[in-house]
């Protein structure tokens, strides 16, 4: 019965039922696919097999002290990784706190609010956005952004929050931590954007327009239908978003300022592990230097699939919790 | 079906045509490509459009990076301004260097309304460097500038965030001059762990940051200042005497050391005292272009690199690079005899 309906509903099927089973075609898709299947595979595999090699000397010497140690100094051959991971992680957990509101507003207003003329070209102008390669987004940062925040958008910030440990100076250089929060935030908000554009748009037509019969406001029906649904696709976006945010060396580079402090002053420049490392891997002098940097490499991998793991069990839950209720 | 076959047929002949093109114009003309310093990346841009035997290719990527690219053997030459390590002389496996270029490191700053060459001594600078003195109007930079009024300005120091060749003749004159610089930041090194400011990449990363950040003090090669209208510091000598960055400056400095070490090194930063070096300019550096001893290219490279010391320099002296004197030269030609293919 079941074989029957499937020739029916199924094209694909019905072509491959009278091509016969063993198609040289089909043989050779499936080669293929699953040659790039494996490929994504194996080429992970070979990348750490590669940077752990790599890093093998560093770990020996400095061990696992090399995260919590704040010192790199190429004069004595001494390196250590906190304030990298430090600058990491505050630039792009801040630029997710910046992007998520903004970015989820944005997909709101496309699917729900916008009138339908203005939908398409300002969802197109701002999936552009994502276009943009970020070394363009680096030199806006230096040339742009910079000056235009030591002038205005600094000095207004210490003013009204100078109480708290963010803003606690005048700024003085273009390049710093708060530039490169909100480069990362610009590369943010087009991804996170427009897969919940997606995902608001997938609610079912039903529930909207159950809620709306029922006399909900839009704003209940965002709040009651749409956000219900759509959550766990949100986190996974929001968790897409911060994954571009860590993993951005070029753009940061640029304005974040490249140096070892730890500080809560987002007005005085930092670094962060992939920016540490694209700056220096060329330049990289001493064979300990080198394999320091692997090292940075190597936690910034782990670093990322943590992230993605915990991404992996929130969404999943919420995912079931969401069935159950629904 | 047809027109596609046809299609694939104009694509394949296509593809062929500029095979033979390419390989044809290869080989009317040779490359050479090399990597490396930023330091005197815009004396080698003059010599890429003057250099008639081949073309040149030259990424300025800094020293480090000019060092691993021929370790590596992925240029044909590098170029450094820090001398090679011993270290970094067995990995390379069979590499010379040879100074090749003569300039200085400029302290540039951006104050306005202060003039151009204000005074600063080593000290000054590797407290500046270290974050002891943080503003324009300390007094430890007044009593050196009477006469000069600073404003009260926060200063941002700009370093190189990239291995550098300039860092690394920058702190081989601040640890020369400051033991407190020596012992808490070290070097003489590519890079080094700056206690205070903000890092840029590559010279003209530097002073990008500084023309645009009031109060910012960096250094670069002279070139870069002038390039960018930007004011430079007058730096006091062993001799006590204030110096620019200038030719007959440099040329002073180069006095200091005539004599090759085993591997064609000069050290000309911070002069002693005399006669001869009133003038110098304390942070005068020599530059290197890395050779493999072996290359399929020698010819090339040997021609390049005589052309270089000989005919190249007279487009130096424009961008404040000093011709370099009569026996780098000589030491240059006799070296370049190793290079072979």
């Amino acid at each position: 019965m079941a074989s029957v309906s499937e020739t029916v509903v199924d094209p694909a099927a019905a072509t491959l039922r009278r091509r016969g089973r063993f198609s040289p075609g089909d043989a050779f898709l499936y080669g293929i696919t699953l040659a790039a299947a494996l490929s994504a595979l194996v080429l992970l595999v070979l990348l750490a097999r590669e940077l752990i090699a790599d890093a093998w000397p560093a770990v020996q010497e400095f061990g696992l002290g090399f995260v919590t140690s704040r010192t790199w100094d190429p004069s004595t051959d001494v390196y250590g990784a906190a304030t990298f991971l430090f600058g990491t992680a505050l630039t792009s957990f801040a630029a997710l706190l910046l992007a998520a509101p903004l970015s989820i507003a944005i997909a709101l207003f496309l699917t729900e609010l916008a009138p339908r003329w203005l939908r398409g070209p300002v969802g197109t102008l701002v999936e552009m956005l994502a276009a943009v390669p970020s070394v363009v987004l680096g030199l806006w940062g230096i040339l742009v952004m910079g000056p235009w925040i030591v002038e205005h958008v600094g000095p207004f910030l210490h003013r009204t929050l100078g109480w708290t440990p963010f803003f606690k100076t005048e700024p003085a250089t273009g390049p710093s931590m708060l530039s490169a929060i909100l480069i990362l935030t610009i590369m943010m908000v087009p991804i996170i954007s427009s897969i919940c554009r997606e995902l608001f748009l997938n609610v079912p037509r039903e529930l909207r327009e159950g809620a709306l019969a029922l006399g909900a406001t839009r704003w209940e029906v965002v709040r009651g239908v749409i956000f219900p649904y759509a959550r766990a696709g949100v986190a996974a976006a929001l968790i897409l978003g911060l994954g571009r945010a860590i993993g951005e060396a070029i753009a940061v580079t640029q304005v974040i300022g490249n140096n070892e402090a730890i500080t809560w002053n987002l007005f005085d420049p930092g670094d962060t592990l992939a920016s540490r490392i694209a700056s220096l891997y060329v330049g990289a002098t001493t064979k300990l230097q080198i394999s320091s940097l692997v090292y940075l490499a190597l936690i910034l991998l782990a670093f990322s699939l943590v992230v993605n793991l915990l991404a992996r069990v929130i969404i999943n839950r919420v995912a079931a919790r969401h069935q159950v209720s629904a | 079906m047809n027109l596609r076959r046809s299609a694939i047929v104009v694509v394949l002949v296509a593809l062929v045509a500029t095979a033979v093109t390419v390989t044809a114009g290869a080989r009317s003309q040779g490359t050479l490509s090399g990597a490396g310093a930023t330091f005197p990346a815009p004396l080698i841009a003059v010599w890429q459009q003057e250099y008639k035997r081949d073309q040149v290719n030259y990424n300025a990527i800094g020293s480090g990076g000019g060092i691993s690219a021929i370790t590596n053997r992925t240029v044909d030459f590098g170029a450094s301004d820090a001398p090679l390590t011993p270290d970094q002389f067995s990995a390379c496996k069979g590499c010379i260097q040879l100074p090749w270029v003569l300039s200085a490191t400029s302290v540039m700053y951006n104050l306005d309304g202060v003039k151009n060459a204000i005074h600063l001594n080593g000290r000054a600078i590797a407290d500046i460097f270290m974050g002891n003195i943080t503003n324009w109007n300390d007094a430890r930079i007044r009593r050196l500038n009477p006469g000069v009024n600073f404003p009260d300005r926060r200063i941002t120091p700009v370093y190189r965030s990239d291995g550098s060749g300039t860092t690394y003749n920058f702190t081989d004159y601040l640890t020369s001059v400051s033991p407190s610089f020596k012992s808490r930041v070290g070097g003489p090194n590519t890079t080094v762990n700056w206690p205070a400011g903000v890092g840029a990449r590559g010279s003209s990363g530097v002073a990008g940051v500084i023309s645009r950040t009031e109060g910012a003090i960096g250094y670069a090669d002279i070139a870069y200042a002038l390039k960018n209208h930007i004011k430079f510091a007058a730096v006091q000598n062993k001799s006590g005497k204030w110096a620019t960055p200038g030719l007959r400056s440099i040329k002073a400095a180069s006095l200091a050391d005539k004599k090759f070490s085993k591997t064609n090194e000069l050290s000309i930063v911070n002069p002693p005292k005399g006669k001869k070096f009133l003038r110098a300019y304390p942070i005068s550096t020599y530059s290197y272009v890395l050779l493999p001893l072996k290359t399929s290219k020698a010819a090339q490279l040997k021609a390049f690199v005589t052309w270089a010391v000989t005919t190249g320099q007279r487009f130096g002296p424009k961008l404040i690079f000093q011709p370099v004197p009569s026996y780098v030269l000589a030491r240059a030609k006799s070296q370049l005899t190793r290079v072979k293919s």
